[in-house]
């Protein structure tokens, strides 16, 4: 009953503060700071930066965990992590890596850049952008809150049941993962969603879907993929939540449940998660590729073709993740062979690549680099997978470092260097500075040397019987010397990454605006100003083929023409409710994992109130006027 | 700008489509969903119906959503077939997929 005292006091309180009751001095002087401004933000520009340091912050957490667990497995027999703390660690790790690092990182990236691309003026439902936004960060928040209270999750970021269930991880670790990431996957689909109608809806006049830049191409797949993807998650989690937290029996085999259901569900969700994860990374590179090779993308509608075929089979192939369940020599065949499929698509991808930069102009900063070091690598991830889709070649492989080093071949040979490219790439238009092409070579090559000595070594401790997920193994038996290779190379990346930190602090402090256009571009966020005024456009832009911006410099005209003439601009007005939304569904969850029952009503109550508050919110936006335009032309 | 002035028409749209039929759809579905609770809890039917009838429940419900909330029925476009289409085939083969590999 205290508790729940405490509670209503706390809400009143902060009611009275939000609806300027109490004091409207406070909210007044509240709403000019700039972190109000940033809180409210319904512009995508700023929603997608939020998205994109949030990104790299959970990043270099995660990376923090990962040195961490190859700190343990430096020397044989070592007891710095073990036991329970190096099963957290590596949950953490992986838990983090996807879902709070590589999609709040795409998140940013997609935000900041395919509006601008497709030109429009903002996402075709603000508000929803900016809910999608705070949802993922209160789930991340509370899904990291187990370091501090009472315990992480521990049951791996697959989080296979009966080992998930109460019985075998008692404590509340689990339930930090199923309510953290149930928040963050519904902030997840609501951006899909998002991203979906903005890319179908909001395209400026001349910009046909055969015409968008690859980027956008692979960010609509991907949105598609999310839309159908994440609600087995939802259901998964849901279904968990109801065994951990009310006593269900839906994964207890003991009560007629079934074990191989959360399976089932998790990897309907898991592999096109990982599709999710590496097809925008394709789209910066096939963006990068084809500017700094000053060449059209060689082979567009293949790679269109490629992309779309990419996401239909990834719904197709979850069983090779279960290969050594058990199900039998006919379902593993046909997974098998559905498996090997998605090598062509992928494949001409790849070649796609080669053929643009074959005859091209080319230049080499830091974005190309990581775009040309993505090659290999990601070939090399590619292939280890074929060898883990022959089912009899999985039995050997499976549960072994040998896994470990092909899903980080492709997960940061993919995902993370094209995310460091596009960072280099986008960030004069994300940020208005540029970063330093001198520390960014040292970043890329302590980075990327570091990446092939961490995890080329891994097939070999996994050739060599080294069984992943494990905190130590035996010495004199031949793996000494592997692992210590593979610490090495942790740790340069680590030093890679606190470059590229000191890299951006740099850039921040710089006072030099950068041009509108650095990389000579070709699509149409490189034809708005730098900053990037909030309206994008005074007017929208008039799209004459694939490369638009690039076909109006070899016109000779130095802007792209207007679709339309000088007028006034409709713009979304900034909300406070998204934020007050996410903080009651926190709290909600938070009550839920503490077992108090009256936190998590009230959290959920609040969280209706809210929602309450979004259906009778009347504001319909501002006009910017024509003469506002003008005035800040004249002035510019 | 083609967005911008088709969103201003729009809420002419919305009006000619009357509030009952929402409210209707609205308390139907709960009522779906109450009975799908009452066929597992008491033994109303014998136990043999009560799947294909929770199923036969659910595919009323799924339609009402898609038809008076989801608009299916506005205007024909492909996005709408392609993307429903799809998403039929994703539930189809997950849902053989768990029920046929257990």
């Amino acid at each position: 009953m205290g508790t729940l005292l405490i509670m209503i006091v706390f809400g009143l309180f902060f009611a009275a503060i939000f609806t300027g009751g109490y004091n409207n001095t406070l909210i007044q002087r509240a709403r000019k700071t700039t972190a109000w401004d940033w809180l409210t933000s319904v512009d995508h520009k700023k929603i997608g930066v939020m998205y994109f340091m949030a990104g790299i912050f959970y990043f270099v957490v995660g990376g923090l965990e990962a040195l961490f667990m190859r700190y343990q497995l430096l020397v044989p027999g070592n007891d710095a992590f073990v036991g329970r703390t190096f099963n957290e660690l590596l949950t953490m790790h992986g838990t983090t890596m996807i879902f709070f690092a590589a999609m709040p990182l795409i998140f940013g990236l997609i935000n900041v850049v395919m509006p601008l691309q497709i030109g429009a003026r903002d996402v075709a439902f603000p508000f929803l952008n900016s809910l999608g936004f705070w949802l993922f960060f209160f789930g991340a928040l509370l899904t990291n809150m187990g370091w501090i209270f009472g315990g992480a999750p521990d049951a791996g970021w697959t989080s296979y049941v009966q080992l998930a269930l109460n019985e075998y991880s008692p404590g509340p670790g689990v339930d930090y993962y199923v309510l953290g990431l149930q928040i963050a996957g519904a902030g997840t689909t609501m951006s899909g969603i998002n991203f979906l109608v903005t890319i179908l809806n909001m395209r400026t006049k001349g910009m046909s879907l055969l015409r968008m830049p690859m980027f956008t191409w692979t960010s609509l797949i991907t949105s598609v993929l999310i839309i159908f993807a994440m609600p087995p998650l939802t259901i998964a989690l849901l279904l968990l939540m109801m065994d951990r937290l009310f006593g269900a029996n839906f994964f207890d085999h003991v009560m007629g449940g079934s074990a191989v259901l959360w399976e089932h569900l998790f990897w309907i969700f898991g592999h096109p998660e990982v599709y999710i994860v590496v097809l925008p990374a394709f789209g910066i590179m096939s963006d990068i590729f084809s500017t700094f090779s000053k060449k059209k993308l060689f082979g567009y509608n293949s790679m269109v073709f490629a992309t779309s075929l990419i996401g239909f089979l990834g719904f197709m192939v979850w069983v090779h993740h279960m290969f050594t369940v058990g199900l039998g020599p006919v379902s593993n065949s046909i997974f098998a062979i559905a498996t090997m499929l998605i090598a062509i698509p992928t494949g001409i991808k790849v070649f796609n690549w080669l053929f643009t930069m074959w005859g091209g102009e080319l230049t080499f900063p830091v974005a190309m680099k990581w775009a040309i070091g993505f090659i290999p690598t990601f070939v090399i991830g590619g292939m280890t997978g074929i060898m883990l889709a022959a089912p009899p070649a999985d039995f050997q492989y499976q549960d072994s470092y040998f896994v470990v080093a092909h899903f980080h071949y492709v997960l940061i040979g993919g995902t993370v260097f094209a995310l460091l490219a596009g960072a280099y790439y986008w960030w004069p238009k994300m940020f208005g500075k540029m970063l330093s092409e001198r520390l960014g070579n040292w970043h890329f090559w302590l980075f990327f040397i570091g990446f092939h000595l961490t995890f080329f070594p891994q097939h070999f401790l996994g050739l060599f019987g080294m069984p992943r997920r494990v905190f130590t193994y035996e010495p004199n038996v031949g793996l000494e010397y592997i692992n210590q290779v593979s610490t090495f190379g942790a740790i340069l990346m680590g030093i890679g990454t606190i470059i590229f930190a000191w890299n951006m602090i740099q850039s921040f402090r710089s006072k030099k605006i950068a041009a509108a256009d650095p990389w000579d571009g070709r699509s149409l966020e490189w034809a708005t100003e730098t900053p990037v005024p909030f309206y994008n456009f005074a007017q929208l832009p008039e799209v004459r083929g694939v490369d638009a911006f690039w076909l109006e410099k070899q016109a000779g005209n130095k802007q792209m023409t207007p679709a339309e003439p000088l007028g006034k601009i409709h713009m979304p007005s900034g909300s406070h409710i998204p934020f007050l939304m996410s903080i009651a569904l926190f709290v909600g969850g938070w009550g839920l994992i503490a077992r108090s029952w009256q936190i998590g009503v009230m959290g959920l109550l609040a969280f209706g109130v809210t929602m309450f508050m979004r259906s009778f919110d009347r504001d319909h936006g501002f006009y910017v006027k024509p003469k506002e335009l003008l005035d800040k032309e004249a002035k510019s | 700008m083609a967005d911008q002035s088709t969103s201003n028409t729009q809420p002419t749209e919305y009006k000619s489509e009357s509030k009952m039929k929402h409210i209707v759809s609205f308390v139907a579905m709960i009522l779906l969903t109450v009975a799908a609770f009452v066929l597992v809890l008491r033994d109303v039917v014998p136990v043999a119906w009560v799947l294909p009838l929770m199923l036969g429940f659910a595919v009323i419900q799924v339609l009402l959503q898609l038809f008076t909330f989801m608009h299916l029925d506005q205007k024909g476009s492909l996005y709408y077939i392609l993307f429903i289409a799809f998403g039929v085939m994703v539930a189809v083969i997950s849902a053989a997929g768990i029920i046929f590999m257990p």
